[in-house]
């Protein structure tokens, strides 16, 4: 395939550019143009303390698009961009391409000590085949928003425990509440299709005993516990009705937080970052949030599914060691902590959530730290993006109404085991 | 006198209801720039005025959108032009020229052309790395010119075969050479179809996304639709006063386009031009 | 006088140096990674897996993929019922734009408006107006008093699959009617004075006249709206991103998430799949039309 590329070369007759004489390293990354900013400035320091170079190559934050701009460098081995952000989903397909270099020998040699990271997350996302080749910058885990005010209008003393609970506290106030706001709903979480549909059925599940179950190189899905929470899901949305609608066709994380801000709902599934925006002054819901982690079923325990950004460093890179250089930086104490305090991040270092200058300023990080302590990660798979293709179809199809749980899982599964037949390794 | 007013009437009918489906969204993405908050059909919301989405857009450094537009106006001018130039030499030699196959040269190009471009901006992606043009123009403008000449080249076909033959075979028997016939007898005449492909062609490239998403890494070259989609957050947190200020303000160069152009439009084709 | 042979391949070197720069372009920017893309299909080309040369392999699983299927069908009907109402409208808009009215060019730009703003914006606005809870439809449609509650428009297939279908008729019927526009004036005025003289009325001037002479026009609409139809992609993956239940999946939204999901191999089949969907149906237009005769 490489001989078209020779051809159009040779047609072409063009010098190429000279070859770089300073190593610059190029950094991909995405967010909103005040996260560059920031980003920027850290940049800034960075170059000014080491004397190395770095671009910045700006990532679109939609995944599919950020994911494609890392994929196709690195498919065509080319040496730009040399480190990058990764979101905990795309790591094993990076890894498994060989793209990723390991960082086992830096880190021991730096004398860098994991455990300063959660230890779920560094375990279960950033090693693959005993090598580790990425470190968390960002946490992100599932949590509940309720509102403070209602909850004590309505003499309950703590967040529901139990899901069945939430429905419970949901069906009393939210019939109250109509009767001023006819638009009010009990619950409002991610349901449209796309891979966070995926994030809360895992919370569903997981609460519930269930999950995606791996057993002799076979994936389970149709379990008892996985139908009875993706019909639990189901409803929330048609038989107690405390869920809008539009939940299976556009309650994204921001429809979600949009929703809830403007108080028209009375528990929120959300990222951490919704807390921010809704403490913000244009908020309806301004000091009137609390934050839990999610219910669970009577026999299951609270999970968070495990969200968040991993920096990595490219197997093509020409400047393996001075991206090294400034991986070492951005996992630094002090620039995760600025990370926190500008930007709102939550760092994967523990010991920001005990730092003072961070507690006073964010006072819920001691609770998040609980949460972030539990979450567990999508299955760690290179091709887990089909999976979640697969996934996120039949479940959307459940909350559409169109397939039974039962149904719609015992066909997902017939064809996550296609999947897995097709990309097992020879 | 009676089928005169009928006329008249359906005219009028036809013309509010293109008027209103053409531009009620945009009435829609005016407003909604012009709003603090996006959701003020809701009931509990307002709608609150203001022009600091447009300041915003046009005076934040770090969103650089004047760079966008920079560039979207000169790639996009650029690639258009030389695609409209190219097509049209190629058009000539199809209608006019004995050229063998051109029916399978015609069908050809346009067949190439039906691939889905994610499939292609791979290559086209290792192409340009090779040579080093990332983030340039010509990574964007060469790719570009590819990619509209079908519809350019299949326009103009079309719109040279509707003109006139004897115009050019005049004009041969009067001895003037085929470049001579193509820039004074065929493009005077052709002029409303070359500007109507040429504003087609414009906004082709004006509105392409995915081999500017892969082919550009900064202001330095990336264009409009790319970078409006970097306004989001990392949470896909929309900042619809910005994007919608920020498309309305993308629309005024084709609307100006539009307006120039729209003239030649109408008074390329006069009949005393087709009979030469 | 030159003798006839050399002015033959006087003119054929004319002929062939007027359509080279063409072929460079088109070869070099398009054919190249579209041989490419025909022959990754062929390969077990994933990221994560060692490369193997397996033919025809990619295709005999897609043809056993009944998601691939349901995709199909869904860019079937979306081709099927899209294309014929934009055809409809632009020639409507495209005979009102072509009327000597007072603000006519003014109404040109207007229509226009809709085609110049980028896809990935105007599938923005559309979602917004498709909105649930704040959305343009509900709120005008209740305030209008034909429905007592929103409806949540995307909800149903049948409703997203029209939601699509409206938002993509807004967009390109401007370009429809643009290129018509162009069509329709290259036609001289002599041919609607005669048919007036034959007291031919309103519809029958225009299939006598308009309809046969538009045609060239027609065609390279209706091949340029299929082949955008068949590809269509910024629409659905803002609005519905396939939902609900991967319904509302096109063709090339489903070939998108194999290829940033790592599988080069499958995802460039299933372009090649389009490709060919796309030629067969360019055959049959370009037959039905006879319009190698039209140009000859």
């Amino acid at each position: 395939m490489r001989f078209f590329l020779f051809v159009l070369l040779g047609i072409f007759f063009l010098a190429s550019c000279a070859k770089k004489e300073i190593k610059v390293l190029t950094f991909a990354v995405g967010g909103a143009p005040n996260e560059i900013d920031v980003w920027e400035k850290f940049v800034d320091e960075f170059e000014h303390n080491s004397g190395i170079k770095v671009n910045i190559l700006r990532q679109p934050t939609d995944t599919d698009q950020r994911r494609q701009g890392l994929v196709i460098p690195l498919k065509a081995r080319k040496s730009d961009p040399d480190i990058f952000l990764m979101d905990v989903a795309w790591i094993a397909q990076f890894a498994a391409s060989g793209w990723l270099k390991p960082l086992d020998d830096y880190v021991k040699e730096d004398g860098i000590d994991a455990r300063i990271f959660f230890s779920n997350v560094v375990n279960l996302a950033d090693k693959y085949k005993g090598n580790l080749i990425a470190l968390p910058v960002y946490v992100d885990g599932g949590l509940l928003y309720y509102r403070k005010d209602l909850l004590k209008k309505y003499g309950y003393t703590k967040s529901p425990s139990t899901w069945q609970e939430l429905v419970d506290y949901c069906l009393r106030v939210q019939g109250d509440v109509r009767k001023y706001n006819p638009d009010f709903y009990g619950f409002v979480w991610q349901g449209a299709q796309y891979e966070g549909l995926v994030c809360n059925f895992l919370e569903f599940t997981g609460s519930n005993n269930g999950g995606i179950i791996f057993e002799d190189g076979k994936i389970l899905l149709n379990l008892s516990e996985n139908v009875e929470a993706a019909r639990f899901m189901c409803d929330l949305i048609h038989k107690y009705k405390i869920s809008p609608a539009n939940t299976f066709t556009e309650m994204r994380e921001e429809e979600v937080r949009i929703f809830f801000q403007q108080g028209n709902a009375l528990f929120e599934r959300n990222w951490p970052y919704a807390w921010a925006l809704h403490q913000s002054d244009d908020s309806g819901v301004k000091d009137k949030v609390g934050i839990a982690p999610l219910p669970h079923f009577r026999s299951g325990k609270s999970i968070a599914t495990l969200g968040g950004w991993h920096i990595g460093i490219s197997r093509y890179s020409d400047a393996k060691k001075e991206s090294w250089e400034f991986v070492k930086f951005v996992i630094s104490y002090e620039t995760q902590k600025n990370l926190t305090l500008k930007l709102g991040w939550n760092p994967a270092r523990k010991e920001i959530y005990q730092d003072k200058e961070v507690i006073k300023k964010i006072p819920h990080f001691v609770d998040l730290r609980t949460i972030f302590e539990n979450t567990y990660p999508r299955p760690n798979l290179p091709y887990y993006t089909q999976i979640s293709e697969v996934l996120q179809r039949s479940l959307n199809a459940i909350l559409a109404g169109k397939l039974s749980a039962g149904v719609a899982l015992k066909k997902a599964e017939e064809e996550i085991q296609n999947v897995t037949q097709r990309y097992r390794e020879e | 006198m009676k089928e005169e007013r009928k006329k008249i009437i359906l005219i009028l009918l036809i013309s509010i209801f293109m008027l209103s489906f053409c531009l009620l969204p945009v009435i829609y993405m005016v407003i909604i720039s012009l709003s603090k908050n996006p959701d003020f059909l809701s009931a509990e919301k307002t709608l609150r005025f203001t022009l600091k989405n447009y300041f915003d857009v046009l005076s934040v450094r770090s969103l650089h959108f004047t760079d966008y537009l920079k560039n979207s106006i000169a790639v996009s001018t650029i690639s258009a032009a030389l695609s409209v130039f190219i097509a049209a030499l190629a058009a000539y030699s199809i209608t006019r020229l004995n050229l063998p196959g051109k029916v399978i040269l015609l069908f050809f190009v346009l067949v190439v052309s039906m691939f889905p471009q994610i499939s292609l901006v791979g290559w086209l992606f290792k192409l340009m790395a090779e040579l080093g043009w990332i983030n340039t123009y010509p990574a964007l403008i060469l790719p570009y010119i590819g990619w509209i000449l079908p519809l350019s080249l299949w326009i103009l076909v079309s719109y040279f075969s509707q003109l006139p033959k004897e115009l050019d075979k005049q004009a041969l028997i009067d001895g003037c050479s085929r470049w001579q016939i193509l820039f004074k007898v065929l493009f005077p005449v052709a002029l409303p179809g070359l500007f109507s492909t040429f504003l087609l062609a414009f906004i082709f490239a004006f509105n392409e996304f995915m081999f500017a998403l892969m082919l550009t890494a900064d202001h330095k070259a990336r264009t409009i639709p790319v970078g409006i989609a970097l306004f989001q957050g990392l949470h896909g947190e929309i900042p619809w006063g910005n994007i919608m200020s920020a498309a309305t303000i993308a629309t005024l160069p084709v609307i100006i386009l539009t307006i120039v152009f729209q003239k030649r439009i109408v008074q390329g084709l006069t009949r005393g031009a087709v009979k030469g | 006088m030159l003798p006839k042979g050399t002015e033959k391949s006087k003119e054929l070197i004319e002929a062939y140096s007027f359509i080279s720069p063409l072929l460079l372009f088109i070869l070099l920017f398009i054919f190249v990674p579209v041989v490419g893309t025909i022959v990754t299909s062929w390969f077990k080309a994933t990221t994560f897996l060692s490369e193997k040369f397996i033919f025809f392999e990619n295709y005999r699983l897609l043809f056993k993929d009944v998601n691939f299927w349901q995709s199909a069908q869904f860019t079937f009907l979306f081709i099927l019922v899209s294309v014929p109402i934009e055809l409809f409208l632009g020639i409507l808009f495209a005979l009102v734009l072509n009327c000597t009215i007072p603000l006519r060019g003014l109404l040109r730009v207007c229509v226009l408006i809709p085609w110049a703003i980028p896809a990935a914006i105007s599938a923005r606005i559309w979602e917004l107006i498709y909105n649930y809870n704040y959305g343009l439809l509900n709120f005008l449609f209740m305030k209008l008093g034909i429905i007592p509650k929103p409806i949540n428009w995307l909800g149903t297939s049948l409703g997203a699959f029209f939601s699509l279908i409206i938002a993509d008729v807004w967009k390109t019927t401007s370009f429809v009617a643009i290129i018509l526009l162009a069509g329709l004036q290259v036609i001289p005025e002599e041919l609607y004075a005669q048919a007036q003289v034959d007291r031919a009325d309103f519809l029958q001037r225009f299939y006598r006249v308009t309809l046969p002479l538009l045609k060239p026009a027609i065609i390279v609409v209706l091949l340029f709206r299929t082949i955008d139809a068949l590809r269509v992609f910024d629409l659905i993956y803002v609005i519905t991103s396939g939902g609900p239940g991967g319904t509302t999946t096109s063709l090339s939204l489903y070939a998108y998430k194999y290829f940033v999901g790592g599988d080069f191999g499958y995802g460039s089949a299933l372009s090649v799949i389009l490709f060919l969907i796309a030629f067969f149906m360019s055959i049959v237009y370009v037959k039905l039309a006879g319009f190698s005769k039209e140009i000859a």
